[in-house]
């Protein structure tokens, strides 16, 4: 009877709670779906706007009609030199570079040479850095080693006739990518060079003076002077992380797994089959994937608490009234985070190896079986073991690796919350405390209501990113345990065998070693969807915390 | 008389506390010094505190001559040691320019990419950079830029513009507008401001940043692991080091170059505790 109050309450929170997600994420659908509707209506607007401007200005409509069949003709009717030469080079360079890199001088003496109807593939044959690169990237190769081609036979590497050698799939694909990207910003230009051309005629015949070259310059100098600055860098993030982030997302629509070899087999797109995989079609990886998924969420959520208390716990002892030379203790105690991380973890990775540090220091104490008896008490440890312990490689028990592993990175990491929350703690007006000695508040009243809240106010946003540091912290697994132990091969479904994760691997250590380090069970096309779920958690997680954070949208 | 009691006992207890915590920090850091200067052959005969009586440089003798059957001609750690070097110099130059000028365009600026490109940045950070490698991989291969360690410098840039963006947008805009306002009125273009004014008001986010961009590539295994196959840097190396197969496994040589490697990046870190609290505006955090 009395417990129905209590649940209703429990469902009221868990329902309001539900309602708070759903509302935060509706306003980021909503935005996503303003995009896209934007987007459709910029198109729209855009081939309205020509045919608009072909009926009321038709003179100069084909202004821009000149440019649009010779990039830059338009500006050079306009007398526009200085816009006209340089966007006529551009066109000029990417013909010569389409012609240079293809093969197309040799094409009419081959297509005599072999019959035409045998000639089924033009651009892979014949084409240039961007009739090829479209070619490769929506086909990902036609021909194999080994394959029958105009009456030859296609190889590995022929350099007499380029169309001998047989297709790198992965290749074409990463070229595609590139291309695109650098047609797209040809295609912009080419846009910009009509709508300019189309303009300009327009002022001319409103008996507009032409701007000149530098009153040009000076007037985009000005006006576009933050896009200009941004350019290099944008240029920098387009080729390093938006291109290989596009590519690695692509490769997840694919087959590309340990069954490829490439030049002998093709990459082909593959549309959502993998993914299907993930979420249920084969359950092994369904049923590691929420293993990992599992542990990759506890790992984070107790590394940033472990971390967060006993920082605060030190701050507090040290920033105390019994402690006396605060600054030589806390200069001691940041050593642990003044040393680069990779090193911390390598050499705990001795520390613990079997016969390493911590099994050398326990035997010589003798207390590796108290020790022992412990951990098999706390369930850390299989009972009836016996000899030194298995600190990472015990296949039955993977708590203790995952122990050690959120020892050592508290260890390295306590120290950063320690001197966050002393200056937190500084900044808290002393007003506060005076109050309440004369109200008559214990220690640990003010603990609870003055400290307490202040400091974690002050953190907040420091706790959410740590998190989602933890999340993807790779080093912190790969060089501690390298995610062992691994698990018993019979433990291990016949369609995971050499990309099982180990039993201390999160999300993204597995991402790295399926992909990178599996030997001949390289697989390409799992990883990159993982990464995809990984890339939406930890995005989704930002975007809602960021939506709490107003300042981050307020304009500047 | 309880009041004093209870203050002895806090007192006790914190110190203790204090103590034990201060041994478990320094225990990890004696080991690896007591390995650096051990003529041991193997870690596990290298006590925890260091034996003076049985000093010895022979492992840094040994690593600092050491080469690889590759036969290169300068000694591989140093050889690994300058290229590091070499891009951890190029980063912090490259990235303290563009992270400014990004900084500067979006604090200070209308313009129609804003959001978008804010938005942008934010999220490929959160991509698992190293899911990016295979496509790396095929571009350094189709430009000739493997083994380089220019364009590795680059990716590096590239990577660290986001984040720093963040940072110096946090501080440019408690730069008050009205200075660059009282100099546009005075004639100066947009330049000038930024050069003459934000750059100078900014120099503390500069330094801070800086060092980070300068510390970043040090210790950073994966992207040179792929990129550089043949061209060493010193995470490659200590990381080969210590890792049993393949050969060569030396983990005394590992010590050596590790304690080698640390102590300048701690020196600076703790010098840089004092810029900690700008974790709080942009989430900076140590990896």
């Amino acid at each position: 009877m009395n417990e129905t109050p209590l649940i209703g309450r429990l469902l009221n929170a868990l329902k309001r709670f539900g309602m708070g997600i759903v509302n935060k994420f509706k306003g980021f659908f909503v935005a996503l779906a303003m995009f896209f509707v934007g987007i459709v209506r910029a198109i729209r607007n855009f081939f309205q706007s020509i045919v608009s401007a072909a009926k009321e200005n038709p003179k100069s409509f084909k202004k821009g009609l000149s440019s649009f069949f010779l990039m830059g003709l338009g500006q050079l009717r306009n007398k526009q030199w200085y816009k006209g030469v340089p966007l006529l080079a551009v066109f000029v360079i990417v013909l010569l570079v389409e012609f240079i890199s293809g093969d197309y001088i040799y094409a009419p003496g081959e297509l005599q040479n072999y019959p035409p109807e045998d000639t089924l593939y033009f651009f892979r044959d014949y084409g240039g850095l961007f009739t090829r690169g479209v070619w490769g990237f929506l086909s990902l190769g036609a021909l194999t080693i080994g394959m029958q081609y105009r009456g030859e036979m296609i190889v590995n590497e022929d350099f007499a006739y380029n169309w001998l050698q047989a297709d790198n799939s992965r290749t074409l694909m990463g070229e595609g990518v590139i291309i695109f990207v650098i047609v797209a910003v040809i295609i912009g230009l080419w846009i910009f060079s009509i709508r300019d051309a189309y303009k300009t005629d327009l002022k001319i015949r409103a008996g507009m003076e032409v701007e000149r070259a530098k009153d040009w310059l000076r007037r985009v100098w000005d006006d576009y002077f933050a896009y200009i600055i941004i350019l290099p860098a944008l240029f920098l993030i387009t080729l390093f992380i938006l291109i290989p982030f596009v590519f690695s997302f692509m490769v997840g629509f694919t087959n590309y797994d340990s069954a490829i070899t490439l030049r002998a087999d093709l990459i082909q797109w593959h549309g959502l089959t993998t993914f299907r995989d993930v979420f249920g079609a084969d359950p092994a990886f369904r049923d590691f994937f929420i293993v990992v998924l599992g542990w990759t969420t506890i790992y984070a959520i107790l590394s940033s608490i472990t971390v967060y208390v006993l920082g605060l716990i030190q701050a507090l002892i040290i920033e105390s009234r019994y402690v006396k030379a605060k600054k030589v203790w806390r200069l001691i105690l940041i050593l642990p985070w003044a040393i680069p991380g990779m090193i911390s973890l390598l050499v705990f990775s001795n520390v613990f190896g079997t016969d390493g540090l911590a099994n050398r220091l326990l035997s010589d104490w003798g207390m590796v079986e108290g020790v022992r008896t412990f951990f098999e008490m706390v369930g850390l440890l299989e009972p009836g073991g016996s000899g030194s312990i298995q600190w990472f490689t015990n296949p039955n028990n993977p708590n203790m690796a995952r122990f050690i592993i959120l020892i050592v990175n508290l260890w390295m990491g306590y120290p950063y919350f320690m001197l966050l929350i002393t200056g937190v703690l500084s900044t808290i007006p002393q007003s506060l405390y005076e109050a309440a000695d004369i109200d008559g508040g214990s220690a640990s009243q003010k603990f609870r209501y003055i400290t307490l809240p202040f400091v974690i106010r002050a953190t907040a946003p420091v706790i959410i990113t740590t998190f989602t540091f933890n999340f993807n912290n790779f080093g912190a697994i790969y060089f501690l345990t390298g995610g062992g132990p691994r698990y018993r091969t019979a433990d291990v479904p016949q369609s995971l065998r050499g990309i099982e994760p180990g039993q201390t691997d999160i999300l993204i250590s597995w991402i790295y070693s399926m992909a990178f380090e599996s030997g001949d069970h390289d697989t390409y096309n799992l990883a990159a969807v993982y990464s995809i779920l990984v890339f939406i958690i930890v995005a989704g997680f930002s975007i809602y915390y960021l939506s709490k954070l107003k300042s981050f949208w307020e304009e500047d | 008389m309880k009041y004093k009691v209870q203050r002895v006992l806090a007192t006790i207890f914190s110190y203790t506390w204090l103590t034990a915590s201060v041994l478990i920090a320094l225990a990890p850091v004696s080991w690896m010094i007591s390995a650096a200067f051990s003529d041991a052959r193997r870690l596990q005969d290298v006590p925890v505190i260091p034996n003076l009586a049985e000093f010895s440089l022979n492992n840094y003798r040994e690593v600092f001559t050491y080469r690889s059957s590759s036969g290169a001609a300068l000694p591989d750690f140093v050889d690994s040691f300058l290229t590091t070097l070499f891009i951890a110099t190029l980063s912090t130059i490259l990235v303290v320019i563009f992270s400014s000028l990004v900084g500067f365009a979006v604090t200070r600026f209308r313009f129609r990419a804003k959001k978008p490109a804010l938005l942008l940045m934010l999220g490929l950070q959160m991509f698992p950079s190293f899911m990016g490698m295979i496509a790396i991989f095929i571009i350094f291969r189709v430009f000739g830029w493997l083994n380089n360690p220019f364009y590795l410098t680059l990716i590096y840039v590239a990577g660290a513009i986001p984040f720093n963006t963040f940072i110096v947008r946090g501080f440019m805009r408690n730069v008050p507008r009205s200075l660059d306002e009282a100099a546009m009125i005075d004639g100066a273009t947009n330049l000038q401001v930024m050069i003459k004014i934000i750059v100078p008001l900014a120099a503390p986010i500069m330094g801070f940043i800086a060092v980070n961009a300068f510390m970043g590539p040090w210790l950073d295994y994966i992207l040179p692991s792929i990129v550089m196959p043949n061209n060493e840097t010193v995470a490659m190396w200590l990381f080969r080091m210590q890792e049993p197969t393949p050969a060569p496994f030396e983990p005394m040589l590992f010590m050596a170059g590790a304690l080698f490697l640390a102590i300048p990046i701690m020196i600076v870190q703790i010098y840089m505790q004092k810029y900690i609290t700008y974790g709080l505006t942009a989430g900076a955090e140590k990896g």
